[in-house]
């Protein structure tokens, strides 16, 4: 028998290892158009709706003010327009499917055998995937932000606004862009072998549809109790948001991110990857 | 310390068993040549020892560590049914993407030293879906090459590739497994080329280990014979079944199993009157070993 190398096995930290996988999905992310489109999609999206609804006669004006682009002047769990619905809480619509199609291709082109040959703890994967999506999601959520200022220059809206509550809608929207990563990895986690399944899913739960049925149900009183979902809080993050919305929306991102994140790796270790 | 140990091993899909209390022993600087027909568990056991899929029952060693233990893990290379790339990327992007999963530090030296190993240094900025199949094979054998892995799992890299692209295949194994010392698990179908590098043999049938033997053992069982062909092929047949026990008939060929001599057989057949036309000394290969194990034909 041939002589065999020196064989050392040193323990990867969760530190190396966690900085291994983000290494190859950052780099995907900046090496592939996905991002690249994503962002632009998020610019204009806004753009258009904005300079769309806010000219013609005063019946069909849904934006008096260019903020509103970005998040509703009060927390509406019951929409009756569409000014009300389409704020940056589309960037999570986007999102889903941004992370849909990251996800998936790791499937769809086998890469996943090397990443879990490689990597024996599963919880590697879905941290490294909720943070870059994540990351995407808050670049996603700036690209909105300059598209709709500069849109909003471009249509003539006004910019009155209170400053401390629409940096604090801001915030707790990008923040919020964790819970949301970490539900549409595990989602597409869940949904591994159906890539069609997977977008149409993320598709639907990013809509906020089950929280608006609510919504529409209960009313907007039931806010208290939606803003434990990601949606709810999403919604909660808007112009008139206080300190406490900071507050609500980085608890209910992190403590959905972490539950989903256990869940996910739960789920990965006991069943097979592909 | 073997490299590979199993004992046990099951994995059903839907209630059907693919592998059945599988037991499996690969030493340490062995290289492992997997052989088994279409389903009978070869890649199921690849992707087990990968981590890709999760066992019933049993368990699954490397190095003498459980093969969940990350440290064992990041020194395992695979190249498990393809290539395992993104088609839009670069040769040079994916295994870029491999290094910095391995956590590697100098990572353009590392893609440099296996894309000469592989011979594709010239090809690392192609888009990986313009490579050729034997092409996408070498790249992948690069992807599991990087980062000293201590044990190669290859899952039929030669299958599917053209003579040209088989040639090259195997000089780049025999490279690998001369020169960089690592234990192999490579599974094939075909036993030609798997001969010429395997150290060691796994034989499984439907889920279950057949045999496991060295390359010297098998050579030792592998049966001697001599092919002949004469003028009148059945007095032959007659006068040889008289004199030796084992004589068949096998493509146009007599075989006299077990005799070390032609001069003895020539002799044999020239006092009875009859001229030899044509005679050989052969050795069962793996092939036929294979064939014939599997047959339930095997004997010494």
């Amino acid at each position: 028998m041939r002589q065999s190398k020196e064989l050392q096995f040193e323990k990867p930290s969760f530190r190396k290892r966690l900085k291994g996988m983000l290494g190859v999905d950052f780099y995907r992310l900046f090496h592939t158009p996905m991002f690249y489109i994503f962002v632009a999609i998020a610019a204009i999206i806004p753009a258009m709706i904005l300079t769309m609804m806010s000219t013609g006669d005063s019946g069909t004006q849904m934006y008096t003010n260019t903020w509103q682009i970005i998040a509703a002047e009060q927390p509406l769990y019951a929409v009756s327009n569409m000014g009300e619905y389409a704020n940056m809480n589309m960037v999570y619509i986007f999102g889903g499917i941004m992370v849909s199609i990251f996800i998936g291709h790791d499937y769809r082109s086998g890469y996943v055998k090397q990443l879990f040959t490689t990597h024996a703890k599963k919880r590697d994967y879905m941290m490294s995937k909720t943070i870059v999506c994540a990351f995407t999601m808050a670049c996603m959520c700036l690209s909105y932000l300059a598209a709709s200022i500069i849109a909003g220059f471009i249509a003539g809206t006004p910019f009155t606004v209170n400053v401390g509550s629409l940096l604090i809608a801001i915030l707790s929207k990008i923040i919020l862009s964790l819970g949301w990563a970490s539900l549409y990895t595990f989602l597409n986690v869940i949904l591994r072998r159906y890539f069609g399944v997977a977008i149409a899913a993320s598709f639907a739960i990013g809509t906020g549809l089950p929280i608006l049925a609510v919504g529409m149900i209960l009313g907007n009183s039931a806010g208290s109790f939606l803003n434990i979902f990601l949606y709810g809080a999403s919604v909660y993050a808007c112009l008139s948001s206080t300190f406490m919305t900071l507050i609500v929306c980085l608890a209910v991102s992190v403590a959905w991110a972490l539950t989903y994140n256990i869940l996910g790796s739960l789920i990965l270790s006991k069943s097979d990857v592909y | 310390m073997n490299a590979i140990e199993i004992r046990n091993l099951s994995k059903s899909f839907r209630g059907m068993y693919a592998l059945d209390g599988l037991n499996m022993t690969v030493p340490v600087g062995a290289i492992y040549g997997f052989i088994g027909e279409n389903g009978s568990g070869k890649s199921t056991t690849e992707k087990l020892i990968c981590g890709h899929l999760v066992p019933n029952g049993g368990s699954i060693k490397l190095f003498g560590r459980d093969y969940r233990d990350a440290g064992v893990r990041a020194r395992v290379g695979a190249l498990i049914e393809n290539a395992g790339c993104f088609p839009n990327s670069s040769v040079w992007d994916n295994l870029m993407m491999q290094a910095l999963n391995l956590g590697l530090e100098n990572t353009n030296e590392e893609i440099e030293r296996v894309l000469k190993i592989v011979r594709m240094e010239d090809n690392a900025r192609l888009k990986f879906k313009k490579c050729s199949l034997g092409m996408k094979q070498r790249i992948g054998i690069a992807m599991a090459l990087l980062g000293d892995p201590a044990l190669l799992i290859l899952d039929e890299p030669i299958n599917g590739l053209d003579t040209d692209g088989m040639r090259i295949m195997r000089e780049i194994l025999v490279d690998i497994t001369e020169n960089y010392g690592c234990t192999v698990l490579i599974s094939s179908h075909i036993l030609g080329e798997l001969e010429k590098i395997a150290t060691h043999y796994g034989i499984i049938r439907q889920g279950k280990m057949v045999q496991e033997i060295s390359a010297r053992e098998m050579e030792g069982r592998c049966r001697v014979f001599i092919s002949l062909k004469t003028k009148d092929m059945m007095k032959t047949m007659g006068i040889l079944k008289a004199a030796y026990g084992n004589v068949r008939v096998e493509d146009g060929y007599i075989r006299v199993y077990d005799v070390e001599q032609p001069e003895e057989i020539v002799e044999l057949l020239l006092g009875h009157g009859i001229a030899v036309r044509e005679i050989k000394k052969n050795r069962i290969g793996l092939e036929e070993y294979y064939v014939e194990l599997m047959s339930g034909k095997e004997g010494r």
